[in-house]
């Protein structure tokens, strides 16, 4: 019989600070300048689904020392309500609706005498973005940058302290057969990571490779019935 | 119509605080919290009477869209017309923003901060208060070219006579080519040549706002007369007035007929020839081309070059030619992403302490071109392969084992795990339902033969590349 758990998360709230950068110093300046009033900066941030572009939008309107507003591109509306000096971020500008891609064009346009700073997220560069091409060329007008992907050391060493965190004891083979094994996206190698955590405490087993390979197997069962349904 | 009773004893102070209540009631919390509360009426010995905001962004907000309600009120209140004179009192505002502006605010989020509004005193300058112009646009900082010489001249033109020269001139030409920076050029020009005429820049989508509020503020003769009283209109993008009400464009043609017959200028900019805007009436469409219509056309390669260097100066960036061909090479469409790709390249070079070298470009430009990142897909690799070997793509996932069609798929299931997050099981199941362990045989074999068979690892080598695109 398997040990039942109290529904208790250890998930950390997004920052700045515990994003893993690796590669992507010079964008989390970008972002650290652009929680300060005096910043009037328009940033573009793309890159493959897991990335970390959310966690980077969300982190950076955490850290505002100013007013601040976190769009959804697919719930935003026909009117962006902005205030003096804001910093206006919105994530998957790629689902922006028609009249949303309005709302945000207007923006653009009344960002200089409104003092604002912009923040924005989609899945592709400025040049692939299928909007209209007046709000395009306005996102491509701003400092563009690819989030980039951790290499497989950086990984390593996120997935090593992300189960520090969670009072796991992982060994650098289970990694290393994670890395090899898994997703390559840090999102879904932490949450195997979570998988293996709940795990042993369900079935009260240590956290071993045969135990991960049965969490990975389940993950991955689980996965394809959603997929064929 | 709000109802204040008249009362002559009654001080200044007081006549505001009956204003203030009026408006409370009548406008929405949220725009009577952000906009007028932060307010403070000030009588000078003179008895002139001013009104103290806190910022020049509301100022502007508030000329545009209370003033009249205000001046009104206040006119009732006192029983004689008074003059407001809006002047921008940092102290005025609050320590804090109103909780208004956090009502604006999308309560859901509970990530959002409010901070104190910032001040804007010394973003802009005079000029634009009055006019709207960008002060920065200038035909001193517009880069000519074969592509917009013609509109160049035009413009000039027109700024040296307005009214008499060509009216109206309609600029057209695709997105972000520099039709809205040469108008305000134009503008800025006419300022310079006589800063007492009334020029006003506007975008057609705030021409539109400001019609709706007159209507709903019962202040369209006010609105009417705003933009007859105009030397200079500057109407941009104005496609957008197509598909709109009968009667915003109504109005627009009373504006237009009435500044034209008074030889006043008017200057119209749009993403496409007159005859092709969707949605807008025949007699608006036959007066756009009264006057002369000029197209800007996309830059060529030495005109991009030269706005590359042009833009670089201004910034006080020195900017190679190798660099600047290099952005301009790879930015073909228009100049406002042109302009961003420069400010990365910039902002590159400084973040890492770098000269702006042609290796530092192509390293800041992979981020705003993304060379590196097609969309990658498990059946993009699947059909590249299969292309690439003649092999049909049902021979990726078949059951075949001959070495023609299984070192093909092995190919695709290595370059899957290097090119896509895909775990692999995943992949193996992408490749007929194939374990997991028979996609780690194929990597394992495909990174042992890359090292012993050119032929193998050239082949995968071109793959890499026509893939990544």
């Amino acid at each position: 019989m398997s040990q039942l758990l109290l529904d208790l998360k250890m998930e950390q709230p997004p920052t700045l600070d515990n994003f893993v950068s690796g590669a992507n110093a010079e964008l989390i300046s970008r972002l650290r300048g652009l929680t300060d009033r005096g910043s009037f900066d328009a940033v573009y941030l793309w890159g493959a689904s897991g990335c970390g572009k959310s966690h980077l939008l969300a982190a950076t309107i955490a850290a505002a020392r100013r007013p601040s507003l976190l769009l959804a591109g697919e719930a935003t509306g026909t009117e962006i309500a902005i205030a003096p000096g804001m910093l206006l971020a919105v994530d998957d500008v790629h689902e922006l609706g028609e009249a949303a891609q309005v709302a945000l064009f207007r923006t653009f346009n009344a960002a200089r005498l409104a003092g604002l700073a912009i923040l924005l997220a989609g899945h592709e560069p400025p040049a692939r973005l299928k909007l209209r091409e007046d709000l395009r060329t306005r996102i491509g007008q701003t400092l563009v940058y690819e989030v980039k992907p951790l290499s497989d050391d950086e990984k390593s060493a996120a997935l090593k302290r992300h189960a520090l965190l969670r009072g796991m004891k992982v060994d650098e083979g289970l990694v290393r057969y994670l890395l090899s094994r898994g997703r390559r996206d840090l999102n879904s190698l932490m949450g195997v990571l979570d998988s293996l955590d709940r795990a042993t405490l369900e079935l009260k087993r240590p956290a071993t490779l045969p135990l991960l390979k049965e969490v990975m197997q389940l993950q991955f069962d689980t996965d394809d019935e959603s997929r064929s349904v | 119509m709000i109802d204040i009773p008249k009362d002559e004893e009654l001080s200044p102070s007081d006549r505001w605080q009956r204003c203030v209540g009026a408006l409370q009631r009548e406008l929405p919390p949220q725009q009577f919290n952000s906009w007028i509360k932060p307010l403070r009426l000030e009588v000078n010995p003179e008895g002139e009477h001013r009104l103290l905001v806190p910022n020049r962004f509301v100022l502007q907000w508030v000329r545009e869209r209370y003033l009249p309600m205000i001046e009104s009120l206040l006119k009732e209140n006192a029983g004689q017309e008074l003059e407001l004179i809006l002047v921008v009192n940092e102290t005025a505002a609050p320590p804090n923003p109103p909780p208004s502006l956090a009502d604006a605010i999308d309560k859901t989020d509970n990530t959002i901060k409010v901070a104190t509004l910032p001040n804007m005193a010394q973003d802009h300058h005079a000029v634009y208060e009055r006019t709207r112009l960008n002060t920065a646009f200038t035909f001193e900082t517009l880069v000519t070219g074969r592509s917009n010489d013609l509109a160049r001249a035009a413009a000039q033109q027109v700024a040296l006579n307005p009214g008499t020269s060509y009216n109206p001139l309609f600029v057209y030409g695709g997105v972000g080519l520099g039709k809205t920076h040469l108008v305000h050029a134009l503008g800025n020009e006419v300022w310079r040549q006589n800063n007492r005429k009334i020029i006003r820049y506007v975008h057609a989508h705030d021409y539109i706002a400001d019609l709706v509020r007159a209507y709903q503020q019962k202040a369209f003769d006010r609105f009417k007369q705003y933009y007859c009283s105009l030397d200079v209109l500057i109407i941009d993008d104005i496609q957008f007035l197509g598909g709109n009400k009968e009667r915003t464009q109504e109005e627009f043609f009373f504006a237009f007929n009435t500044l034209i017959e008074a030889k006043k200028q008017i200057v119209i900019t749009c993403d496409t020839y007159p005859k092709d805007i969707q949605g807008l009436e025949n007699r608006l469409i036959s007066r756009f081309d009264w006057g002369l219509t000029v197209q800007i056309e996309p830059p060529e390669l030495e005109m991009r070059v030269a706005i590359l260097k042009k833009k670089a100066e201004v910034t006080g960036v020195p900017l190679g030619d190798d660099v600047a061909f290099l952005i301009a090479k790879n930015l073909r469409s228009n100049v406002r992403e042109l302009e961003g790709a420069l400010n990365r390249v910039i902002a590159f070079a400084g973040f890492h302490s770098r000269d702006m070298s042609i290796e530092v470009a192509r390293e800041a430009l992979k981020d705003v071109i993304g060379a590196h990142n097609r969309q990658i897909t498990l059946e993009l690799i699947q059909k590249f392969v299969a292309d690439y070997y003649k092999i049909k793509v049902a021979e990726m996932y078949s059951q075949r084992r001959t070495r023609a069609v299984a070192r093909p798929r092995q190919v695709a299931m290595w370059l899957a795990r290097e090119l896509t997050p895909h775990s692999l099981p995943e992949i193996g199941d992408a490749f007929g339902g194939r374990d997991h362990t028979t996609v780690l045989h194929a990597c394992r074999t495909i990174t042992d033969l890359r090292g012993k068979d050119g032929q193998l690892n050239n082949d995968v080598h071109v793959l890499l590349q026509s893939i990544k695109g």
